[in-house]
C-alpha cells in the first residue's frame, strides 16, 4: 500500500514539474507585463508586485504603437485562411472522391511539396515581388503563404472527406441534384467539423509564420512578430513593453489553443497518421 | 450567382446509351475543374520558386554587386563544397535535428506513458502541453531570450545561481548557446509529440494487456513486447514530421542567437538566409538552399524506408 502511494507521489511530483516548466515561461511574460521595467529587472525575481497598465497603454496608444501590426497580422492571417479555404475544399474533395487519372500523383504532388525548405521558396520569390513591385503588400505575403497552408489544408480535409458514407452522395444523385449542388448542400455540412480543424491550423500557422514575413515586410505591411524587434536593440531592450507585446501576440492564438483544444489534438493525430503538416 | 450558373451547366443526368462513359468523362471534368485553383496556387508558389532557385543557384547574383552578374554554371557548387562555414552549418543542422528530435520523441513517449496511468489530471496536461505548441516560434525565442535566460534575473540564470552553478553568459557562450537552443526547441515541441503519442496509446486495444496481465507479464515486458510495437507507426511519424520542422527552423534561432555567437548556432537554412539577405549574395544563398533541399530529401528518404521497413 504505501509503495503504491510513493509511486503516486513521484508521479504527481514529475507530473507538476513538467507542467510547470511548460507553463511558466507563458506565465513570467504575462506577470512582466503588469510590471515597471525596474521591476522585471529586480534582482531577486520578483512574484509579488504592484502591477501597472503602463506598459500596455505604451505599446498600444503611445508613439510606435503596435496596433497597426496586430492588425497586419489579423488581415494577413483571416486572408491566408479564406484563400486558403476556398482552393482546399474543393481540391481535397476530388482527391478523397471523384475518380479521375492521375489521382494518385495529384495526392503525391500535394505531399512532396511540403518537403520544399521555406529558405528555398522566399529567395526567388523575393526576387520575384520585387520585380513586380510586391514586397510589403498583403497579396504578396498571403499569396506565398499558400506554399504551406495549401498542401496542409488539402491533406487534413482529404481525411475528414474520406469518412463521410458514400450512400449520401449517391442518393442526392439519383434524386437528379448536380454534382456541385450536392457537395455544396450534402457533403459541406458533412465536413463542418474538419473544415473548423483546418481553420484553425491554417490561422495559427499564417499568425505565427516569421520567415517569410521578416523578408517580405517593410512599412506597411509588418506584423506583429516582426514588429516585436522593435523593443530589443544592441543599445537597450524595452523590457516592459517587450513583455507586453508578447502577451498580445500570445492573446489570440492561445485563445484560439484553448478553445479548440479537442479540435487540434485531432488534427495535430490525423496529420501524424496521414503525413502530413510542417509547422 | 456564379455558383448557381455553375450548378445549372452540371445539371441534367447522362441519357441512354454510353451511360458509364459519359459519367466517367463528366466526373473527371468536374476533378479538374474543383483541383485547378488549388493545383495552380501550388504550381505557382512551391514549384515554380524550386525552378527558378535551381536556375539562381547557377547565377553569379549579388543586389550589392550587380555589375559581377552573370551565369557561372556549377561555380556556386564548386565554392560551397570547399566553404567550411556551409560544413559547419551542416553539422550544426544535424546535431540540433537530432537532438531536439530524439528528445522531443523520448520525453513524450515517457510523459504519455505517465499520463495515460493517471486517473485524475489527465485534464491539466492536455490544457497545458497545448499552449507552447500554438505559439509563434519568434514570439517564444523572444520570452527566452530575454526573460528566461538574461543574466541575473532571468528565471533560468536566476535557477543556476541558486543551484551554486553561478551566473552563466547562456547565449553568449557557444556551447552554451546550442544547448539553449536545443533546449528551446524541445520546451516548444514536446507537447506536440507528447499528443500525438497519448492519443496513440489510448487507442490501443485494452485486451491484449488483459492477456499479457494474465500471462503475468512485467510492466518492461508489456512496455517492450506490445506498446512499443504498436506505436511504432506514430513514433515513426512523429520523428519525420519533428525531423522535416527542425531542419528548416528559423525563428526561434534567429530571434534568440541570430545564429551567433559568432556562426555557433547558424544552422543550414539560417545560413542560406544569411548569405542571401543580408550579404546579398543571393545565386550562393540559392545554392545553399538547394543543398537544404537535397538534405531534407535524403533524410526524410531513409525515414520513409525506416518506417515501411519493418
Amino acid at each position: 500500500m504505501t509503495a503504491r502511494r510513493l509511486r503516486a507521489a513521484v508521479i504527481l511530483a514529475i507530473s507538476a514539474v513538467f507542467l510547470l516548466a511548460w507553463a511558466f515561461p507563458i506565465i513570467w511574460s504575462v506577470l512582466n507585463s503588469f510590471k515597471t521595467d525596474s521591476d522585471v529587472l529586480a534582482y531577486p525575481p520578483k512574484l509579488i508586485f504592484s502591477p501597472t497598465l503602463g506598459a500596455y497603454r505604451e505599446v498600444l496608444f503611445g508613439s510606435g504603437s503596435i496596433l497597426p501590426n496586430l492588425v497586419s497580422s489579423m488581415i494577413i492571417s483571416v486572408g491566408t485562411t479564406i484563400v486558403t479555404m476556398l482552393m482546399a475544399i474543393p481540391a481535397a474533395y476530388a482527391l478523397a472522391r471523384l475518380r479521375f487519372h492521375g489521382k494518385k500523383f495529384a495526392g503525391f504532388y500535394v505531399l512532396t511539396t511540403q518537403m520544399l525548405p521555406p529558405v528555398g521558396i522566399i529567395i526567388p520569390y523575393f526576387l520575384v515581388l520585387q520585380t513586380i513591385g510586391w514586397i510589403d503588400t498583403y497579396q504578396g505575403i498571403i499569396l506565398i503563404y499558400l506554399s504551406f497552408s495549401l498542401p496542409f489544408a488539402i491533406w487534413l480535409l482529404v481525411s475528414y472527406f474520406e469518412d463521410i458514407p458514400l450512400e449520401m452522395e449517391e442518393a442526392a444523385y439519383l434524386d437528379g441534384a448536380s454534382r456541385l449542388r450536392t457537395l455544396w448542400r450534402i457533403i459541406i455540412p458533412q465536413v463542418r467539423g474538419g473544415i473548423a480543424v483546418t481553420v484553425v491550423f491554417v490561422f495559427l500557422n499564417a499568425w505565427n509564420e516569421f520567415l517569410f514575413a521578416v523578408v517580405l515586410s517593410g512599412n506597411t505591411v509588418r506584423p506583429v512578430t516582426v514588429a516585436m524587434f522593435n523593443f530589443v536593440s544592441v543599445e537597450q531592450t524595452l523590457w516592459a513593453k517587450l513583455a507586453a507585446v508578447s502577451v498580445l501576440a500570445m492573446l489570440p492564438v492561445v485563445v484560439l489553443g484553448v478553445v479548440a483544444q479537442k479540435q487540434i489534438v485531432k488534427g495535430l493525430t490525423i496529420g501524424a497518421v496521414k503525413g502530413g503538416g510542417r509547422r | 450567382m456564379a455558383a448557381s450558373a455553375l450548378a445549372s451547366a452540371e445539371t441534367g443526368n447522362p441519357g441512354a446509351g454510353d451511360f458509364g462513359h459519359a459519367l466517367a468523362q463528366r466526373e473527371r471534368r468536374f476533378a479538374a475543374a474543383l483541383l485547378a485553383p488549388a493545383f495552380l496556387a501550388l504550381l505557382a508558389t512551391t514549384t515554380f520558386p524550386l525552378i527558378f532557385l535551381v536556375w539562381t543557384s547557377t547565377y553569379r547574383m549579388n543586389l550589392a554587386m550587380p555589375f559581377m552578374n552573370g551565369f557561372v554554371g556549377f561555380e556556386n557548387y564548386r565554392m560551397l563544397l570547399i566553404d567550411e562555414r556551409f560544413w559547419s552549418s551542416l553539422l550544426i543542422s544535424l546535431v540540433y535535428t537530432g537532438t531536439t528530435v530524439a528528445l522531443q520523441v523520448a520525453i513524450g513517449l515517457a510523459l504519455a506513458l505517465l499520463v495515460m496511468d493517471m486517473k485524475r489530471g489527465q485534464g491539466w496536461f492536455r490544457l497545458i502541453a497545448i499552449l507552447p505548441v500554438v505559439l509563434s516560434p519568434a514570439v517564444v525565442g523572444m520570452i527566452w531570450r530575454t526573460f528566461m535566460l538574461a543574466p541575473d534575473f532571468g528565471i533560468v540564470d536566476f535557477l543556476a545561481i541558486n543551484a551554486g552553478l553561478g551566473s552563466q553568459n547562456w547565449l553568449g557562450d557557444p556551447t552554451l548557446a546550442m544547448v539553449s537552443v536545443i533546449a528551446i526547441h524541445t520546451w516548444q515541441w514536446t507537447p506536440f509529440a507528447f499528443m500525438v503519442l497519448l492519443a496513440s496509446l489510448a487507442s490501443l486495444p485494452e485486451d491484449i494487456y488483459e492477456a499479457a496481465r494474465l500471462d503475468r507479464a512485467t510492466a518492461w515486458q508489456r512496455f517492450r513486447r506490445i506498446t512499443l510495437p504498436l506505436l511504432r507507426p506514430a513514433i515513426v511519424m512523429v520523428v519525420i514530421m519533428r525531423t522535416m520542422v527542425a531542419l528548416t527552423a528559423f525563428a526561434a534561432i534567429f530571434t534568440v542567437t541570430g545564429g551567433g555567437p559568432g556562426t555557433a548556432t547558424e544552422i543550414l537554412n539560417l545560413y542560406a538566409y544569411r548569405k542571401s539577405f543580408i550579404e546579398l549574395s543571393i545565386g550562393y544563398g540559392a545554392a545553399l538552399a538547394v543543398a537544404l533541399l537535397i538534405v531534407t530529401i535524403v533524410i526524410s528518404g531513409v525515414l520513409f524506408a525506416l518506417r515501411r521497413a519493418k
